[in-house]
């Protein structure tokens, strides 16, 4: 349920026509009137656009909950109990949109996950059509991670299992339980360093989109570049997030 | 989501598990990943010389239910083929034999790259000057 709104909002803004207030005439935010305080009939909108904000990466998560807290208070169903029906089930619907908003928003990587959709990034298509092109032209397809990369997770995923099975029959692998701490370690610390990496990506994406505000023209390429890049470092993350949560699994129990 | 039958007998007892060695002439190894879920999967075949026949498939995977069953139903299928039949093999073919919902058709995927990086490597292996076997009767 929460993942439909993600694919039904599309990026376009709210046509021209249904700017003004229902009730009031005046112009209007796009989820209650600013002049009479009317909540509004849900825009096609992404959630940047919801929160008012640019396409960028790096926000200020203290003002976004500041939005969030605001706009609650005037969108939540029960605050419009008095009004029309069509009201109140606006009212539902921006509500939900919010939350979704402000969930997705609120968190880093949701946060890039969502914008990296909004630029129409489709990991998932993507592969599959590379897949196809592998069949037809018998060339081989190129894995989106680095080989070495995956080597890596496959070899650690065998020595978690091995431990986990010298667990269940109850034999202690002090050296296998030392190994994979340690490995464990330098996972984190490869977390960390995708994190940082993330973290610049954001800054030249933003870099980006300030300059498309400022009026400087930004080429279809570039952006695709750097979209690109960050879809790159979150594949990694990906992987190594798993492992993360599996080596502290089996170290734990 | 619920799995199917078939995907829950193969993830109950997944066919061919295990591995074989890399570095021998007449095995091919895929190492293949699917990075929005952090699956890997490897996949190995071992050829024979004179028919390019799959007499020999290995596989281990460290994913979800689905992943597993795609790579164990793929190396049962790519047994007793010659490489060429064997690269015929569609993901949707997969997906069709197992049951896996739109939100599992990726795991399919993985398993038809495994296969097709498997023989791949086997194909490097082999070198340009290998010929190709004749006649092959299946």
């Amino acid at each position: 349920m929460t993942d439909s709104s993600l694919t039904t909002i599309t990026a376009k803004r709210a046509p021209e026509g249904t700017q003004s207030c229902w009730s009031c005439g005046t112009m209007r935010a796009v989820h209650f009137c600013k002049s009479c305080g009317k909540v509004q009939p849900p825009a096609p909108v992404d959630y940047f656009t919801f929160f008012g904000l640019p396409r960028k990466l790096n926000l200020d998560v203290t003002v976004l909950e500041k939005d969030f807290y605001e706009l609650s208070r005037k969108l939540h169903p029960d605050l419009n109990a008095g009004a029309g029906s069509q009201e109140q089930e606006w009212s539902l619907q921006q509500s939900s949109l919010l939350n979704d908003a402000h969930r997705t928003l609120k968190d880093p990587i949701k946060r890039t996950q969502y914008l990296l959709q909004l630029e129409g990034v489709e990991v998932e298509e993507q592969s599959k059509t590379a897949t196809e092109e592998a069949r037809t032209t018998g060339q081989v397809k190129k894995q989106i991670v680095p080989p070495d990369l995956l080597e890596e997770v496959f070899e650690l995923n065998m020595q978690l299992e091995e431990l986990r099975m010298h667990k269940k029959m109850g034999e202690d692998d002090p050296a296998l339980i030392e190994e994979i701490g340690r490995q464990k370690l330098e996972l984190e610390e490869k977390q960390e360093a995708l994190l940082r990496e993330l973290e610049f990506r954001w800054k030249m994406w933003d870099g980006m989109i300030q300059r498309e505000q400022n009026g400087q023209p930004v080429s279809g390429e570039e952006r695709k570049q750097e979209r690109d890049k960050m879809v790159d470092v979150l594949n990694r993350r990906n992987y190594i997030r798993n492992l993360v949560r599996d080596v502290g699994e089996v170290l734990e129990n | 989501m619920s799995y199917s039958d078939k995907v829950i007998d193969h993830y109950n007892n997944p066919r061919n598990v295990g591995s074989m060695d890399k570095s021998s002439a007449d095995v091919g190894t895929g190492l293949v990943g699917a990075p929005e879920c952090g699956d890997v999967m490897k996949l190995q075949i071992k050829v024979n010389r004179e028919t390019n026949v799959i007499e020999e498939a290995k596989f281990k995977t460290f994913g979800c239910g689905s992943a597993i069953a795609s790579s164990s139903l793929a190396t049962e299928w790519v047994k007793g083929k010659t490489v060429d039949e064997a690269l015929t093999i569609k993901n949707m073919d997969i997906v069709k034999e197992l049951s896996l919902p739109p939100v599992k058709i990726h795991c399919s995927v993985l398993a038809e790259d495994a296969i097709r990086a498997a023989i791949g490597d086997w194909k490097k292996k082999q070198g340009a000057a290998k010929p190709v076997a004749a006649t092959v009767v299946q």
